[in-house]
C-alpha cells in the first residue's frame, strides 16, 4: 500500500452520553486503520457517527473533502446518501432475501456512474460463487461475514467501515476473514476503517491506529509504536497478542501429524492440516510462545529454528515487543532483562525458537 | 337468513378492513420505527377505542359524521350525501373500534424486525421509504396478516358503536350482529342460533389463520 498523504477522514465532534462523552478530533489516512479500545470506549459510536447512524450533538465530518456532517452549516447528510459501506458485527444479513440478492441490494441502489466494483467480481474474490442460490440462514458464521463484506464492497463504497466484524466468529473463522480482508485490502484498495478490541487483528491488518479510551483520543499511529504507548498498554492484553500470518501449505506428513507450511518463503513445521498442497492458511503463533535465541541452539525438540534479523524493539514496562524479520515480521513478546542480557538491538541477527505445536492452524477444513 | 344480510356483513367489515391497514401501518412506523415528539400522546390514543364503550365511539362518530357535524357537514354540502345510518358509517364505526387490535397486533410484528438490518439497508442506500417496503414490511408481514384479520373479526362482531351510528335497518345497515340483536328481541331463537352458526364459523376460520401465521411467525424468530 502506499497511502496518500491527504487525510481521507477529518472527523472533529462531540457527543454526549450520561457515563461518557466522545470528544474526538482526529483524521484518518488511506488504507486500513484501526479504532482500537475497551468496550464501552466509544468506538462503535464513533463509526456510526461517521455512517451517519448515529448523531453527533455537535462538530463536522468531511469524507474525502465532501462534508457529512456539520452543526455549523446544519448539513447532515442521510446515511443512505453518504456512499460508505458498512459491516456489522453480526453480519445483519437479509433473512427474506438469498446470499445474491443480498449482494444485489446496494449495488442496484448505486448509480451506474458510481460503480466500480461488480458483483460477480465480488463474489470471485470472496470465493461466493457456490454459495449464491444458498439461503442466508443456512450459512456459517464465517460465510455470513463474507457475504455482507461483498454486500458493503457491491456499492463501491468510498469508505469501508468494519465494527467487529471478527468478533463474533469461531477462532477457526476468524484467519479466513482476515485474509479475505487483507485481499480487498490489496484488490481494491478501499479505505478501512477497523474496529477492533484485538491487538492481533490490529497488528494483522491495520497501517494506522487509533485509541480511544472513554471516548477520548488516547493515541494514534503506526499499531507497533501505538501499542506500547504507556497509556494504552494497560489496555492492550499482550498475553494474547498473536502473530496471524498468512501460509501456504507445502506438504503434509499425516503419520507423524505434522505438516510443512510457508510463510514470506520460510518454512515451518506446523501440525497436520487438512489441505492440499498450495491452499492458503492463516495461522497463529503467539508472540510469547517464540524462543528468541543469538545462536543456532544444537539439541532442542522445537522443530522451527527461524534466521531473521530484529527490525524493532518497543518497550512497555515489564514488557517488550521485537519485531523480527524471518520473510516474514514476527512479534515477539520478550522481558527487559532477555533484551539487556542478549543486549538486543535493532539489527540484531536473532533466531527465532517455535515449536510446531505453537503454530495453531485457523483455517483448520480449508475453505469456509 | 338472506344473502344480502351475509354480503353487508362483510362489506362492511372488509371495507373497514381495508381503511385500517394503511392508517395502522402508518402508526405502528411511526410509534415503533421514529422518534416523533408526541409519541406517548399518540401511543394512548391508539389503544383509546379498546378502553371507551363502543356506544361513546358512536355518540362522538354522530357528532362529527351527522348532517350538522364538522365532517358530515362538508360531505353533505359536496356530495349531497349522508353517512349517519348508511353502510358508510357502519364502516367507519367498525374500523375506528377495531383500529386498535390491527394497530397493536402491527406495531408487535414491526418491533419484531432487527434495527440493525435497518440500519444496514440504510447504509446500503436505501431511503427510509424503500427501507420500510423492502425490509420492515417483508419481514413483518406474517405478523402484520395476523393484526388484519385480528381487526377483520372484531369489525365482523361490531355492535354498540355501529348501531349508535348507522341503526339497525334491514337491507340497508343491518349486519349480522345487529339482525341477532333484533332476532333476540323478538324471541326467533331458530334465527338468533343460525345467525351466530354463521358468525362463528367465519369467526373460527379467521382466527385459525391468523393463529397459524403467529405461530409460523414465532418458528421463524427461534431458528
Amino acid at each position: 500500500m502506499t497511502p496518500t498523504t491527504e487525510p481521507i477522514v477529518r472527523i472533529d465532534i462531540v457527543k454526549r452520553f450520561s457515563e461518557f462523552t466522545l470528544e474526538c478530533d482526529v483524521t484518518f489516512n488511506a488504507g486500513v486503520t484501526a479504532v482500537f479500545g475497551p468496550s464501552g470506549s466509544g468506538k462503535s459510536t464513533l463509526l456510526n457517527c461517521i455512517a451517519g447512524l448515529a448523531r453527533p450533538d455537535s462538530g463536522e465530518i468531511t469524507v474525502m473533502g465532501s462534508k457529512v456532517f456539520s452543526t455549523n452549516e446544519r448539513k447532515i447528510v442521510s446515511p443512505d446518501k453518504r456512499g460508505f459501506g458498512y459491516v456489522f458485527q453480526t453480519s445483519a444479513l437479509f433473512p427474506n432475501m438469498n446470499v445474491w440478492k443480498n449482494i444485489l441490494y446496494g449495488y442496484k441502489l448505486t448509480p451506474p456512474s458510481q460503480r466500480s466494483a461488480e458483483p460477480e467480481q465480488l463474489a470471485q474474490l470472496l470465493d461466493l460463487t457456490a454459495l449464491l442460490d444458498r439461503h442466508v440462514d443456512t450459512l456459517s458464521g464465517g460465510e455470513r461475514q463474507r457475504v455482507a463484506l461483498a454486500r458493503a464492497l457491491a456499492i463501491s463504497p468510498k469508505l469501508l467501515l468494519l465494527d467487529e466484524p471478527l468478533a463474533s466468529l469461531d477462532v477457526s473463522f476468524k484467519g479466513v476473514i482476515i485474509r479475505y480482508l487483507k485481499r480487498v485490502r490489496e484488490e481494491l484498495r478501499t479505505p478501512m476503517i477497523y474496529v477492533s478490541h484485538s491487538i492481533s487483528e490490529v497488528i494483522a491488518l491495520a497501517d494506522d491506529m487509533l485509541v480511544l479510551s472513554k471516548g477520548k483520543p488516547v493515541a494514534q499511529g503506526k499499531p507497533s509504536d501505538v501499542l506500547v504507548h504507556p497509556d494504552v498498554g494497560t489496555m492492550a492484553d499482550y498475553g494474547t497478542l498473536e502473530n496471524l500470518l498468512e501460509a501456504k501449505v507445502v506438504e503434509r506428513q499425516p503419520e507423524q501429524g505434522l505438516s510443512t507450511i510457508d510463510i514470506g518463503g520460510v518454512t515451518l513445521s506446523a501440525p497436520d492440516v487438512d489441505a492440499q498442497p498450495g491452499d492458503l492458511l492463516t495461522v497463529s503463533i503467539r508472540a510469547g510462545d517464540i524462543i528468541l535465541a543469538l545462536d543456532v541452539p544444537s539439541n532442542i525438540s522445537a522443530q522451527n529454528i527461524l534466521p531473521g534479523t530484529v527490525t524493532e524493539i518497543h518497550a512497555q514496562g515489564p514488557r517488550v515487543l521485537a519485531h523480527v524479520n524471518v520473510g516474514a515480521t514476527i512479534v515477539v513478546e520478550l522481558t527487559p532483562r532477555a533484551v539487556t542480557a542478549l543486549a538486543l538491538r535493532e539489527g540484531t541477527p536473532v533466531y527465532l525458537i517455535v515449536k510446531s505445536n505453537s503454530v495453531l492452524i485457523l483455517d483448520a477444513g480449508g475453505q469456509s | 337468513m338472506s344473502w344480502s344480510l351475509l354480503e353487508l356483513t362483510l362489506r362492511v367489515a372488509v371495507v373497514a378492513t381495508l381503511v385500517n391497514i394503511p392508517l395502522a401501518l402508518g402508526v405502528s412506523w411511526l410509534l415503533v420505527k421514529t422518534r416523533i415528539p408526541g409519541r406517548f400522546v399518540l401511543d394512548v390514543l391508539v389503544s383509546l377505542p379498546l378502553a371507551v364503550p363502543p356506544v361513546a365511539i358512536g355518540f362522538f362518530l354522530l357528532l362529527l359524521l351527522g348532517r350538522e357535524g364538522p365532517i358530515g357537514g362538508i360531505v353533505h354540502a359536496v356530495l349531497g350525501a349522508d353517512i349517519v345510518f348508511t353502510w358508510v358509517g357502519a364502516a367507519i364505526a367498525s374500523a375506528v373500534v377495531s383500529f386498535p387490535l390491527m394497530a397493536r397486533a402491527t406495531m408487535v410484528a414491526m418491533s419484531g424486525v432487527d434495527e440493525l438490518l435497518e440500519k444496514s439497508a440504510r447504509s446500503l442506500g436505501a431511503g427510509p421509504w424503500r427501507v420500510f417496503l423492502t425490509i420492515t414490511i417483508p419481514l413483518a408481514y406474517r405478523g402484520i396478516i395476523a393484526g388484519v384479520l385480528l381487526g377483520f373479526v372484531r369489525a365482523l362482531s361490531e355492535f354498540g358503536a355501529t348501531i349508535t351510528v348507522a341503526g339497525n335497518i334491514a337491507g340497508k345497515t343491518q349486519t349480522l350482529p345487529l339482525a341477532l340483536y333484533s332476532a333476540v328481541l323478538l324471541r326467533d331463537d331458530a334465527l338468533a342460533f343460525q345467525l351466530i352458526a354463521v358468525i362463528i364459523v367465519i369467526a373460527i376460520v379467521t382466527l385459525v389463520v391468523h393463529n397459524w401465521l403467529l405461530a409460523k411467525t414465532i418458528r421463524a424468530e427461534v431458528s
